[in-house]
C-alpha cells in the first residue's frame, strides 16, 4: 500500500474514531450540562425567593399562613412556600415527580427549609424535566453536524496538505526507481521539495545511481577498448598465418601444425568478436529500423542452421500458430538470437532428438517457444545460464566459450523480449521469447 | 592492377602486401594519412584500401579526399571500430566494401575480385568443372544442359568461393569465415563444412564425377581448374 493511501487511511480512521466517541459521549455531557445549569438556574431563583422574603416578610407570598404555589402556564416552572411540620435542615436538588393540576409531571426539585419568625418553611422550586430534555435534542444534532463538517474539512486539509508534502516523494520513485531503466538511467534532475528527507533520500539515490553508472561504464568502456585493442593483432598473426600457409616450401605436415595455430586463434576472435558484440548492444550503437516477420525470420535461421539438424538426425518442427511482424527491430540481432537459442537446441539435444519451434499468440502477448528433447539444465545452474564465460558442467564436452546465451540475454533485453525458461534435466529445455507490444507491428 | 595499401598497423600493412603481391597485384604501403595523401594526389589506383583508424588522418577524411583524385579506384575500408555507424558513413560517402579486422585475407581476395567482376561487368561468369558447368552470375549449376537444382544456398556459396579461389587449398577456417562469418555464436570449432561438402558430393555424383573437388587431408578442400 501507498505511504499517501495509509497516511489517508489512517487520518480518516483516527478522526471518525474520535468523532464516534464524542458523540456517543455527548447524550452524557449534554445532561450533565443541562443539570448544572438547571441547578444552577433553581438556586438563583432559591435565593431570589429568600431575598424577597427577608425584604418583605413571609406575607409577600403566605397571607393567612395560607401555602403558596405558582406555576407558569405550560408548568415548565413551579414555586411552592409552605409549612414544614418536620424539623429537618433540608437543601438538596433531585428528580421528583409531581402532580400539578391534572398533569403529572416529572421535575428538577431544590427542596430548601428556611426559618422565619421561628416557624420552618419548606420551600420547593421546580423545572420540569421535559424542558431540559427538549433542548439535548438539537444540541446533539448541532453539535454532531458541526463536528461532521469539521472532520469533513480536516481531512480534505490533511490530505492536500499531504498530497502536496509528499509529492517529491512520487516523483523520486516515478522517475528514480520505477522508471529508471537499468542500466541505463538517463538524466540526473534535482527534486523540488524543502523537506530534508526527500532531499537527502534524492541525493543518496543520485549518488548510488551514479556509483552504480560508472562502474558499468568502466565495464563497458574497458571490455570495448580491450577488444578493439585485441582485434589489430589478431589481425596480424591471421594474415601471418595465412600467408605463410600460401607459402610453396611449407611442408603439409607444418600446414597442419599452422591450421591448429588458425583454430586457436579463430577461437580468440570469436571470442573478441562477441564480447565487441555484447558492449556494442549495450552502448546502443545498433539501430532499430527494420521490419520483419517472425515466419521468414525462422526461415531464414532455418536455411542457415539445417545443416547441424541433418547432421544430428533432429527432427525439427516449426509451428507458426499465429504469424506476425516485428517493426522497429534490428534483423542481424534478432537473427543471432534465434540462431544461437536454436543452435543451443542442436547442440545440447541427443541424437535423433526433437526441436519444434512455435509462434503463438498467448493472451495479448506474442510469444516465440523453442522447445527441445536435450539433456536440460539443472535447477542449480538455472540462474547462472546467462551469466559470461559460465560453463555449465554437462555443456563442457560442447566447443563453446559460454557466450551464446549473454549474448542472446544482451540482444532481448536491447529489444525488450522477456526470456522464461524452463527445463529438467535429462529431458529438454524450453525457451520462451515474450515479445514486447511496441515491437508488434 | 595497383593497389595502395593505407594501414598504420606495419605488421599487418607488410602481410596485406606480401599476399596481395603473391596474388598479382602491384602494392604500394603508406603508415600515415599525410604520406597517403599525397600519394593519391599523384598516382592513380585500382583498389585503395583504407583503415579508418590512423593516427594522424581521420579515414573518412582521407576517403573523400582520395575519391576527388582517384574517382575511379574501388574503396574497402579496413578497420577494427566495427561501429555500424561507420560503416553507413564509409559505404554513404562512395567506398565498395567494408571489412571488420580481423578478416581473412582470402576474404579480402574475394571481395576485391567481386568488386573488379562489378566495376567491369565481366559477362564470363561460367566456370567449367569436369562434365558441370557453374554460371556464377545466375548461381546456377548445369549438367548436360539440365539444372542441379538440389543444390541449396550454403552450398553453392561454398563451391563459388573454392572457385574463386581456385587450384588453392582453402582451410576449414577460411570457408567457415566466409559462409557463417556474420554470425555470432558460441562454436569455435565446427566442422559442418565437412558436412556441406558430403551433401555437394552427394548431390553432384548422382550425375557425374566430382573429382575436380579435392580434400586436402588435414587441411581443407581444392577445386581444381586446368587453365
Amino acid at each position: 500500500m501507498k505511504l499517501r493511501t495509509k497516511l489517508t487511511f489512517f487520518n480518516a480512521i483516527s478522526k471518525l474514531v474520535i468523532v464516534t466517541l464524542f458523540v456517543a459521549l455527548l447524550p452524557s455531557l449534554i445532561k450533565n450540562i443541562n443539570r448544572n445549569y438547571t441547578d444552577s438556574r433553581l438556586r438563583k431563583q432559591r435565593d431570589q425567593v429568600l431575598q424577597t422574603i427577608k425584604q418583605n416578610g413571609i406575607k409577600y407570598y403566605m397571607e393567612d399562613g395560607n401555602s403558596y404555589a405558582g406555576y407558569t402556564p405550560i408548568k415548565d416552572v413551579y414555586v411552592s412556600i409552605d409549612r414544614d411540620t418536620l424539623n429537618e435542615d433540608l437543601d438538596d436538588i433531585k428528580n421528583e415527580v409531581r402532580k400539578v393540576e391534572a398533569d403529572t409531571i416529572q421535575y428538577r426539585i431544590l427542596s430548601n427549609n428556611f426559618r422565619v419568625d421561628k416557624k420552618n418553611y419548606l420551600l420547593e422550586i421546580g423545572i420540569s424535566l421535559d424542558t431540559v430534555n427538549e433542548r439535548t435534542g438539537p444540541l446533539q444534532n448541532i453539535a454532531f453536524l458541526v463536528l461532521l463538517v469539521m472532520v469533513i474539512l480536516t481531512i480534505a486539509a490533511d490530505q492536500l496538505y499531504s498530497d502536496y508534502i509528499l509529492r517529491p516523494l512520487g516523483f523520486i520513485i516515478k522517475t528514480k526507481l520505477v522508471g529508471s531503466k537499468f542500466p541505463n538511467f538517463g538524466t540526473y534532475k534535482k527534486v523540488e521539495t524543502s523537506t530534508d528527507d526527500f532531499l537527502l533520500l534524492d541525493v543518496s539515490i543520485h549518488q548510488m545511481v551514479q556509483t552504480i553508472e560508472s562502474a558499468f561504464q568502466k565495464e563497458r568502456e574497458f571490455i570495448s577498448n580491450a577488444s578493439h585493442e585485441l582485434m589489430t593483432p589478431i589481425s596480424i598473426l591471421q594474415s601471418k598465418i595465412e600467408n605463410m600457409f600460401e607459402e610453396e616450401d611449407v611442408a603439409d605436415e607444418l600446414k597442419v601444425r599452422l591450421l591448429e595455430m588458425q583454430r586457436i586463434l579463430n577461437r580468440l576472435k570469436s571470442i573478441t568478436k562477441t564480447l565487441l558484440l555484447i558492449s556494442q548492444i549495450e552502448n546502443d550503437q545498433f539501430l532499430k529500423e527494420d521490419n520483419i516477420r517472425i515466419s521468414s525470420l525462422l526461415q531464414e535461421v532455418y536455411d542457415e542452421i539445417s545443416i547441424r539438424l541433418q547432421d544430428k538426425n533432429i527432427n525439427y518442427e516449426v509451428n507458426i500458430k499465429d504469424d506476425f511482424t516485428l517493426v522497429n527491430v534490428n534483423k542481424f540481432l534478432l537473427f543471432n538470437l534465434l540462431f544461437n537459442l536454436i543452435n543451443n537446441a542442436i547442440k545440447y539435444n541427443k541424437e535423433s532428438g526433437t526441436i519444434s519451434v512455435e509462434a503463438v499468440k498467448e493472451n495479448t502477448a506474442y510469444v516465440v517457444k523453442i522447445v527441445d528433447t536435450g539433456i536440460g539444465i539443472s535447477s542449480d545452474d538455472l540462474p547462472f545460464i546467462f551469466n559470461r564465460f559460465k560453463k555449465l558442467r554437462q555443456s563442457l564436452q560442447q566447443d563453446s566459450f559460454g557466450l551464446g546465451l549473454p549474448i542472446v540475454k544482451s540482444i532481448a533485453e536491447f529489444h525488450h523480449i522477456k526470456i522464461e525458461v524452463e527445463s529438467l534435466k535429462d529431458v529438454g529445455s524450453t525457451f520462451k521469447l515474450v515479445f514486447a507490444g511496441t515491437t508488434i507491428g | 592492377m595497383n593497389v595502395l595499401i593505407i594501414e598504420d598497423e606495419k605488421a599487418l600493412a607488410r602481410e596485406l602486401e606480401i599476399f596481395l603481391s603473391n596474388s598479382n597485384y602491384i602494392c604500394e604501403v603508406c603508415y600515415d594519412g599525410s604520406s597517403a595523401s599525397e600519394k593519391v594526389g599523384v598516382n592513380l589506383y585500382d583498389f585503395i584500401l583504407i583503415d579508418l583508424g590512423l593516427p594522424d588522418y581521420d579515414g573518412l577524411d582521407l576517403l573523400k579526399e582520395a575519391k576527388k583524385s582517384n574517382p575511379d579506384a574501388a574503396y574497402v575500408i579496413l578497420t577494427a571500430r566495427a561501429e555500424i555507424n561507420d560503416r553507413i558513413k564509409g559505404l554513404d560517402m562512395g567506398a565498395d566494401d567494408y571489412l571488420a579486422k580481423p578478416f581473412s585475407l582470402l576474404e579480402l581476395q574475394s571481395r576485391m575480385q567481386a568488386i573488379t567482376r562489378r566495376k567491369f561487368g565481366l559477362k564470363n561468369n561460367v566456370i567449367v568443372l569436369g562434365e558441370f558447368s557453374v554460371n556464377l552470375t545466375d548461381r546456377l549449376i548445369t549438367h548436360s544442359a539440365a539444372e542441379v537444382s538440389a543444390i541449396t544456398k550454403k552450398e553453392f556459396d561454398l563451391i563459388a568461393y573454392l572457385i574463386l579461389h581456385k587450384n588453392r587449398t582453402v582451410t576449414r577456417n577460411q570457408l567457415s569465415e566466409h559462409i557463417w562469418g556474420s554470425i555470432i555464436n558460441d562454436d569455435y570449432d565446427s566442422n559442418y563444412i565437412d558436412a556441406h561438402i558430403k551433401n555437394i558430393r552427394k548431390k553432384l555424383t548422382a550425375f557425374a564425377p566430382v573429382e575436380w573437388l579435392e580434400t586436402v587431408r588435414g587441411l581443407g578442400y581444392k577445386i581444381k581448374i586446368n587453365t
